[in-house]
């Protein structure tokens, strides 16, 4: 049994060669699928999310090859790792194989170690692709996040997937999500007291003040010729 | 007819200085001769908007004072200097920031009766339509001097309860020397309130009009402490508001 089993397609035109890896692979741990030409093959990796794809080079109809360009140039497939499967012999297949983006190669007559290697190196990328997507997609959530706060829009939940990481990003997240807390509490509050606005003033303090000023003789000379000293239509003469 | 507009605030950094500065340029951006005097003689800062050397000058508003110029001497042209395309002109009479001169007025004050007759002087002399008096905060002599020669008198103030009394009491004073306009300027807003309410609050509390409400940000502090905010920046939000106290302070 392998550590970590993985979800394969196997495509070969040839029946015993389809059981025997399907067996090989099953006895392994690791859910099969075998198809016995190109065009199921590619229906099939419309239908599943395959971690690697087995697949032989001569088949009548659509060839591997053709698969494989068509699984190349599909954004949804080209991250899954292909192991083209070719006679011993046939090096100048393995070689344009390799040249259009296979990972590897599985000789025939197939030897059980190598394919276990090869299938376990095939898998070991494609996890490290999905580890890779996974944490580009929880980035794009802190940065959105970011721009949500901005806007004023921001749920303190989007980022409870994103917390739970035992890493960086998780702890970046967590402390994220903490601050925004914090700052719409302090918003929150903030628009409660604008709600609550009041201009108080104490009334008896201010009018003390106000009487210290205007019980003096100055003010008293100031109020009495105040009128005259505005500016009236005069000043201009 | 001319026309005195002081602006006042009970306590400092309200950004009085700021508002009078951008009313006296827009004024003067609409065509109209405008004098500005800093009457805060203890601790003088509008010329630093305006761009004014003060180790350029001879004459301040002390010098006129102490009887050592004429008013019109101590009234330096900034037409040129902030824009030449001004339809207007701006005159600056700026109080002297030689510390000298400042501990001279503390120690032994001035007639403050002269400053009545240089305001007057100055209207005449130079022809001005609206003279923009910036006070000393608090209500000293000077500064009632100013508040009872102003056919206009601002208050700005921030929505904050140290500046609520101060503002009241301003305007209780202003009532008894029947200053004919008392408008209110709410300045330094936080973003969370929302203006209209608060021009409303402020404006049921005082029973006084009120001519804005100016938001506060760390980036308009960092803009406007540079220069005549709106020659600098015509087209921003704050320049309308600015506009609006123009119109309202000369309506």
């Amino acid at each position: 049994m392998t550590e970590s089993p993985g979800f394969i397609l196997v495509a070969d035109d040839d029946a015993v060669n389809r059981l025997l890896l399907a067996r090989g692979l099953e006895r392994d741990g690791h859910r099969v699928r075998a198809v016995a030409n190109g065009l199921e093959a590619l229906e099939a990796l419309r239908d599943g999310l395959f971690d690697c794809v087995l697949l032989d080079v001569l088949m009548p109809g659509m060839d591997g090859y053709q698969v494989l360009e068509c699984i190349r140039s599909e954004p949804r497939f080209r991250h899954i790792p292909v192991i083209m499967i070719s006679a011993l012999e046939d090096v100048d297949s393995v070689v344009r194989c390799i040249e259009m983006g296979a990972e590897d190669y599985l000789p025939k007559p197939f030897d059980p170690v190598l394919l276990r290697a090869r299938i376990n190196a095939g898998l070991a990328r494609k996890r490290l692709h999905d580890l890779e997507q996974e944490y580009l997609e929880q980035v794009g959530h802190v940065a959105a996040a970011a721009a949500d706060v901005e806007t004023g829009t921001f749920e303190s939940r989007q980022l409870d997937g994103v917390a739970r990481r035992d890493d960086a990003l998780g702890q970046l997240a967590r402390v994220f999500q903490q601050m925004a807390a914090e700052v719409q509490a302090r918003e929150r509050l903030l628009k409660q007291e604008v709600r609550q606005l009041r201009i108080e003033i104490d009334e008896a303090r201010a009018a003390r003040q106000v009487a210290e000023i205007t019980q003096t003789e100055y003010f008293r000379d100031l109020q009495a010729k105040a009128s005259e000293l505005r500016l009236g239509p005069d000043t201009q003469e | 007819m001319s026309r005195v507009i002081s602006v006042h605030s009970f306590r400092g950094g309200t950004g009085k200085s700021n508002a009078a500065a951008n009313v006296a340029t827009l004024l003067a951006a609409q065509g109209q001769r405008v004098g500005v005097v800093d009457t805060d003689i203890q601790s003088p800062g509008i010329h630093t908007l305006f761009g004014l050397n003060q180790e350029a000058i001879r004459y301040s508003l002390n010098q006129y004072l102490w009887g050592t110029c004429d008013i019109t001497q101590a009234a330096h042209d900034m037409t040129a200097s902030l824009d030449p395309g001004l339809a207007g002109r701006v005159y600056l009479v700026p109080s002297s920031i030689r510390a000298n001169d400042i501990a001279r007025v503390m120690r032994e004050g001035y007639d403050v009766g002269l400053l009545n007759e240089g305001f007057r002087q100055l209207v005449k002399e130079l022809s001005l339509d609206v003279l923009m008096l910036d006070t000393h905060p608090g209500l000293n002599e000077e500064t009632l001097l100013s508040i009872a020669m102003s056919n206009t008198l601002a208050i700005v103030l921030r929505p904050d309860h140290q500046d609520y009394e101060g503002t009241s009491v301003t305007l209780s004073v202003a009532r008894k020397l029947k200053v004919p306009d008392l408008v209110l300027v709410v300045n330094k807003t936080p973003p969370v309130f929302d203006p209209e309410e608060v021009k409303e609050r402020v404006r049921t509390a005082y029973e006084c009009e009120v001519a804005a409400v100016l938001p506060h940000s760390d980036e308009l502090m960092a803009l406007s402490s540079a220069g005549i905010f709106v020659l600098r920046y015509p087209d921003h939000p704050v320049t309308s508001l600015l506009r609006e106290i123009t119109a309202r302070l000369t309506a």
